[in-house]
């Protein structure tokens, strides 16, 4: 224990080991201008000319690349030293540099570009976590694990060349997921995938209609997508699927039309039947009685189009006036009753005037019937034994409706004449029945006239 | 058998759970990890730390005169099992990659591994006290005279292979500090 000695492993042959490895490795590094520290060969692939070499390979001193931890370059700025194409593009977002430093600007070339890997190594190693693949409008969110499990590989997607993207690219393994669906969808939906998917998912797997204004419920969640979203294309398509009723259901009106395109005012989405309909949205509002009763007992056999709307053609059979006042119901009926009925007797060739109209409708329309009355007074009015039948039947000639006394006897008075004393019509002054007391056939002057003596009676000027 | 082998067991113990780790993690991203990742380059910090513990505790407690901290057959097991355990972890931390001056510290690992196995196996063929302390008597005075040339010998190759070693990684990881951790 003794060979070791006071100060552990620098013994003269340690020292003189440390000295010789640091000499050798000094000198090996000068010798191969830092070589020696390399992780591993740089790339060999030959591509356009640009800092006098044509690869990475042909670089022969380490800090054209790696600037010294203490100088005020960056790595990147190294790179871009001699990749002035690259700083040019990531002046402009519409371009891959562009859009990725508009994403993250703290990315630097080596988290997607590395090298030291061996000669015909990748100089690009886009992992899914450095690389913001989002920046170029598809995320890479639902991307994260192939169908096996494995990661991705950009080629699975982009083929050979990272800056293309084939529209069959997504087919490949979709297909192999559920050849059925991709089939279906792409049938539907055209194969250019990109044109809706952005990789967030949002129209993935999870993927719920009801997030959207227009939810699908009842029967509508059964439909598939095609039913309303016909040739859609793009997400702006499938965004500007119409929302309205009509544009998917006008072909399975059958109402044709009749009750406009809002079918939502009576259906909704668990089925067409039942429906609610709000019959006073139609020509024949539901008032009254008629609110009252089923739909069948006017849309006979559920045929509810050219359904009649004139009275008659309902209410026939239950005309009391047996049609003798027509088919005009509503001219005196409301729907609120039948017993309710306003006629309006001006409307006949009899208006009803004076004491007419208090009297009751039977009073003149006997035994319910009302049409064809005669219009003549004594078809009602029988003339009285006081006018002994002197006047004929035309009571109107003296009598008014307002009342039967006065009357006004518009002929000329037989007797006595004017040049009897008379004012030209008959005794002026004397009522009827002071020379008719009991018949308008009689006539006596005694009444006023004592015996023969016409000077003597009173009311005349004798 | 198995108590006078108990730091080999701790080692082959712990270098099986790293193993494991390292293992899934290659399951995990089907990938081998790199030396300049999280995992590798933890790999590579963790390993170098054990290697320089198995250097350095074992030397100071060695050389030290008055100090006697724990008997050195134990210090031996613990430069014996670190020294094993960190160059696994080193060796994992290469992501199989062997050229440079990494691939060349990394041979330097595995030979002064090497080294350490003939070196115990020469070491045990002397009957110690668990201090370390030689017991006289127990081997004929030819062979325990043979026996104390060799370990010298050995001694002799050991240690400078070690020395080379630690230099060249020190160089190593200033490198790596320059070209890589460093960067800007």
């Amino acid at each position: 224990m003794n060979n070791t000695g006071r100060f552990g492993c620098l013994t003269g042959m340690g020292a003189i080991a440390a000295l010789i490895t640091l000499f050798v490795l000094v000198g090996v590094a000068f010798a191969s201008g830092g070589n020696m520290f390399s992780a591993g060969a740089l790339n060999a692939e030959k591509g356009e000319p640009m800092g006098g070499v044509a690869s990475h390979a042909e670089i022969t001193q380490c800090k054209l690349c790696h600037a010294a931890p203490w100088s005020a370059e960056t790595m990147p700025d190294r790179c871009l030293a001699c990749h002035a194409n690259i700083a040019q593009q990531m002046l402009s977002v519409a371009q891959l540099h562009g859009a990725i430093v508009q994403k993250d600007p703290n990315l630097a070339c080596r988290d997607c570009h590395m090298d030291h890997r061996g000669a015909t190594a990748s100089l690009t190693d886009m992992k899914g976590s450095a690389f913001p693949h989002e920046a170029l409008g598809y995320s890479l969110e639902g991307h994260q694990r192939k169908v096996n499990g494995g990661a991705f590989d950009c080629s699975d997607c982009h083929g050979e060349d990272v800056t293309t993207f084939a529209a069959d690219s997504c087919q490949t393994c979709h297909s192999q997921m559920d050849l059925a669906f991709a089939q279906a969808h792409s049938l539907s939906f055209g194969t250019d995938c990109l044109a809706c998917h952005d990789g967030v998912d949002r129209l993935g797997s999870d993927f719920s209609h009801n997030t959207f204004a227009f939810q699908l419920m009842g029967e509508h969640d059964e439909a598939s997508c095609t039913d309303c979203h016909l040739d859609a294309r793009s997400l702006a398509d499938l965004q500007s699927a119409p929302q309205d009723c009509a544009s998917c259901h006008l072909k399975d009106d059958p109402h044709a039309g009749a009750y406009g395109s809002e079918c939502g005012v009576c259906h909704t989405s668990e089925g067409w039947l039942p429906a609610k309909f709000d019959h006073n949205l139609a020509s024949f509002k539901l008032e009254g009685e008629h609110a009252e009763v089923a739909c069948e007992e006017c849309h006979v056999n559920n045929v509810f189009k050219g359904t009649p709307s004139d009275c008659y053609s309902c209410h026939q059979g239950d005309d009391e006036h047996g049609g003798t006042f027509g088919t005009q119901c509503e001219s005196c009926h409301n729907p609120s009753d039948w017993e309710d009925a306003t006629f309006d007797h001006s409307r006949t060739n009899f208006p009803l005037t004076g004491e007419h109209s208090e009297a009751r409708c039977e009073e003149c329309h006997t035994n319910g019937a009302f049409k064809g009355l005669s219009t003549a007074c004594v078809n009602c009015h029988a003339d009285p034994a006081y006018h002994a039948g002197a006047f004929g039947t035309d009571c109107a000639a003296c009598h008014t409706t307002s009342s039967w006394s006065p009357a006004t006897f518009n002929f000329p008075h037989p007797e006595p004449r004017a040049e009897e004393g008379g004012n030209g019509i008959y005794h002026g002054g004397a009522s009827c029945r002071d020379c008719h007391p009991s018949s308008f056939r009689e006539a006596t002057c005694v009444a006023c006239h004592d015996g023969n003596n016409f000077e003597d009676g009173e009311g005349g000027d004798d | 058998m198995l108590r006078g082998y108990k730091e080999l067991w701790w080692a082959f113990f712990v270098c099986s759970l790293v193993a494991l780790g390292y293992g899934f993690v290659v399951y995990w991203y089907q990938e081998i990890p790199a030396a300049s990742e999280l995992i590798g380059h933890s790999l590579g910090i963790f390993g170098f730390i054990l290697m320089l513990m198995t250097e350095i505790l074992y030397t100071l407690r060695k050389s030290s005169r008055s100090a006697r901290w724990g008997r050195m057959s134990s210090w031996l097991q613990f430069h014996i099992f670190t020294g094993l355990a960190g160059p696994f972890m080193v060796l994992l931390h290469t992501s199989w990659k062997f050229n440079g001056l990494a691939g060349a510290t990394t041979l330097l690992t595995m030979i002064i591994v090497l080294s350490g196995f003939v070196g115990r196996y020469i070491y045990t063929r002397v009957p110690r006290t668990m201090d370390g302390l030689e017991i006289e008597g127990t081997l004929s005075q030819e062979a325990l005279k043979r026996a104390r040339q060799l370990m010298s010998l050995w001694h002799t190759v050991h240690i400078p292979i070690g020395v080379a070693l630690f230099i060249s990684a020190f160089l190593h990881v200033g490198a790596a500090l320059y070209y890589a951790t460093l960067l800007k």
